[in-house]
């Protein structure tokens, strides 16, 4: 194996990783923001994953476009990592995936200074998960023969069924949330129209 | 012990029509009233409030009345006692637009000094508005106050721009009547168009508050306070109160009586202050609540050898908040109009944070079974006691559950209510030992009598105009 099929090699597999990854950021992302929870973590916990393994993905992203750069079969501009349709070498698919990474770097971006910035242009800036994993997606099915067929094939479709059946999750949360302003009175009803011994040995949520 | 009363709606006519002649009243450092009027005269009126005090001595420079503030050691009198000049000087220091905002929401139901402050001396809020805007460089001017009085602050300002008293406008707006509606981050929500709910600090709205500009919000009694400093010096307003806590200030006393708005010297004997105004009952009282729905209960003896203010409360767990002191009268039961209480302040939850929203409605519902009473509605309707026991662990959960959402919320509403809770477990001990056999000590029970003693207003929100 020669240093390029090295590169190949490490890049094609990379990329696989990284679909796993930022299919588990998305969804994990989804249950921090309809505060679910994952069995025997706490809701922090669930924060924590969702922050952690996105900066995993990001370095595994950097590694994936670092090697197929690096690796010299056929010729990808380091630019075209970023800037979108400036490789000549499959210019569509590897123009979505500098898209995807291009919106991952600006949540990334954002969310560490979120202190600094506005909850409204952060959150919007946040909302474009939802275009940045179709868009990789896109470009992983598209560029890589490997996804086509046999068992990575059944892998990312098992990734689009995950990611459709958390936003599926999500949307109906939504709808049986209840608005803010009606929140206090329905919690109280519950209590005064039953405390019984059951009641008083939950803990409080966090 | 000085003390200067205005008993509500008594000696103070609502509408304009008494004697317009100015009373000229003495100035010297220890006299009282200070920032309310004498009571005789007409409320509001422009002439009495101009022989009395002058014109506001506009200091020709930013920044001149905080030093004096901080010489005469003014503190704000909405209930978080912190230092005025501090605030003052942190908004003043910002550059570009400024905002200062008179608070006057007052949301808490026990509290009647605000309201009454605004009605009968608005000229002196007022001048405190102007002179604490020139200090910091506001370059807005906003009054935030209880619905009702908005006619009559109106006409007063309609009057002041006659006199070319006022440098700057000022906008009025109503606060909905929450309790959280006085909360700083909820009041610049609130003037910014949206609901009066809180939000997480920081940052603080004096860094970034209405449209972003620092935002110096100041409760309304303090202004006149500082109006007060603006013209007579720091020396004259440390003529009243405690060295660390100097100055007069203004109570709400609730006794068997009724209620009574008492501007009084810090430092003052509580004592002397309850006993001033239960003059048919005298000092019948089992225990006595101190700053409001967010204070703390004390047992009347020992509330009886306090003094008004936070240095001599701090070390019983209790602070002067706003100024409420009701004496809880010997007839009526603690645990009942605790538990009441309670379920006000569980309702009143903004429900975003979910240690408050989850927490106090379940505070609520255990001091409820504590009391023994199906508290249903805001009324206590066919309320009686259930002559059965509470689950032993009752008392244990509250103290822990007190303990989890202290600390945990936007703003210190579950903290406040958590220390009104543990103060009702402790204050009403007996109490509680006795509605577990399905006893009450009280002779006029609050579950049998309609209207509690605490004042509580009827109904809950539970839409999101509730909140505007």
């Amino acid at each position: 194996m020669s240093n390029s099929t090295a590169f190949w090699y490490a890049s094609r597999a990379t990329g696989v990783v990284a679909l796993l990854l930022l299919t588990a950021v998305l969804v994990l992302g989804i249950l921090v923001n309809r505060q679910g929870r994952l069995p025997g973590l706490p809701r922090f916990a669930v924060t924590s994953l969702h922050r952690n393994i996105s900066l995993l993905a990001v370095a595994f992203i950097a590694v994936h476009v670092l090697t197929a750069v690096a690796d010299t079969y056929v010729s990808i501009p380091l630019l075209s990592g970023v800037v979108p349709f400036d490789s000549g070498y499959e210019r569509l698919w590897l123009g979505l995936g500098a898209i995807s990474f291009d919106l991952m770097l600006a949540m990334i971006i954002t969310s560490l200074v979120r202190g600094r910035l506005n909850r409204v242009l952060w959150r919007a800036i946040h909302l474009l998960a939802y275009l940045c994993w179709p868009v990789a997606f896109a470009h992983s099915i598209g560029s890589s023969h490997d996804l086509q067929h046999g068992w990575l094939l059944y892998l990312a479709i098992v990734c689009a069924l995950a990611v459709a059946a958390a936003i599926i999750w999500r949307l109906a949360s939504a709808a049986r949330q209840l608005p803010r302003a009606a929140r206090v009175a329905a919690i109280l009803a519950r209590h005064t129209a039953s405390h019984g011994p059951s009641q008083a040995r939950e803990r409080i949520p966090r | 012990m000085t003390m200067a009363s205005v008993d509500e709606a008594a000696d103070w006519p609502t509408q304009p029509g008494g004697p317009t002649r100015p009373v000229r009243v003495d100035q010297a450092a220890d006299a009282l009233p200070r920032v309310l009027p004498p009571a005789a005269g007409v409320p509001g009126d422009l002439r009495a409030h101009l022989s009395r005090h002058g014109r506001p001595p506009y200091q020709g420079g930013h920044g001149r009345l905080i030093q004096a503030a901080e010489q005469a050691g003014l503190t704000g009198r909405g209930g978080g006692a912190f230092p005025v000049h501090r605030k003052l000087a942190i908004v003043a220091r910002a550059r570009g637009r400024k905002v200062i905002v008179a608070n006057g929401a007052e949301s808490e139901p026990a509290s009647r000094k605000d309201a009454l402050l605004l009605r009968v001396a608005p000229h002196l809020v007022l001048d405190g508005l102007q002179l604490a805007a020139e200090a910091i460089g506001a370059s807005e001017a906003h009054l935030y106050l209880h619905p009702g009085i908005a006619p009559e602050v109106a006409r007063a300002l309609r009057e002041r721009k006659a006199a070319r008293l006022d440098r700057i406008g000022v906008k009025l707006t109503e606060a909905p009547q929450r309790f959280l509606a006085g909360q700083e981050s909820a009041l610049v929500n609130r003037l910014g168009g949206g609901p009066a709910v809180p939000t997480f600090v920081p940052p603080r709205v004096s860094e970034r508050g209405l449209g972003g500009a620092p935002t110096l919000v100041q409760n309304v009694e303090t202004l006149a306070h500082l109006a007060l400093i603006a013209r007579y010096g720091p020396h004259w307003f440390r003529g009243l109160g405690t060295p660390e806590e100097p100055g007069s200030m203004l109570t709400t006393v609730h006794t068997e009586d009724g209620t009574h708005v008492v501007e009084a010297e810090i430092g003052t004997s509580l004592r002397t202050l309850i006993a001033a105004k239960a003059n048919a009952h005298g000092l019948d009282c089992s225990a006595v609540l101190i700053g409001g729905f967010h204070g703390a209960w004390l047992p009347a003896a020992k509330a009886a050898t306090l003094t008004l203010d936070n240095k001599a409360l701090q070390p019983h767990g209790a602070a002067l908040g706003a100024g409420v002191i009701a004496a809880l009268p010997a007839g009526r039961c603690g645990l009942i109009e605790s538990a009441l209480v309670a379920r006000y302040l569980a309702a009143e939850s903004a429900g975003q944070c979910g240690p408050c929203l989850n927490g106090l409605p379940r505070m609520a519902a255990a001091l409820a079974e504590l009391a023994g009473a199906e508290l249903a509605g805001a009324e206590l309707a066919g309320a009686e006691l259930a002559g059965r026991g509470h689950r032993r662990q009752v008392p244990a959960d509250l103290k822990r559950w007190a303990g989890l959402v202290t600390g945990r919320g936007a703003c210190t509403h579950p903290d406040g209510t958590a220390r009104f809770v543990r103060s009702t477990l402790t204050v009403f001990a007996d109490e509680i030992a006795l509605h577990a056999r399905g006893q009450c000590s009280a002779t006029q029970c609050s579950a049998t009598s309609r209207t509690p003693f605490l004042p509580l207003p009827p109904g809950m929100p539970t839409t999101e105009d509730d909140w505007i």
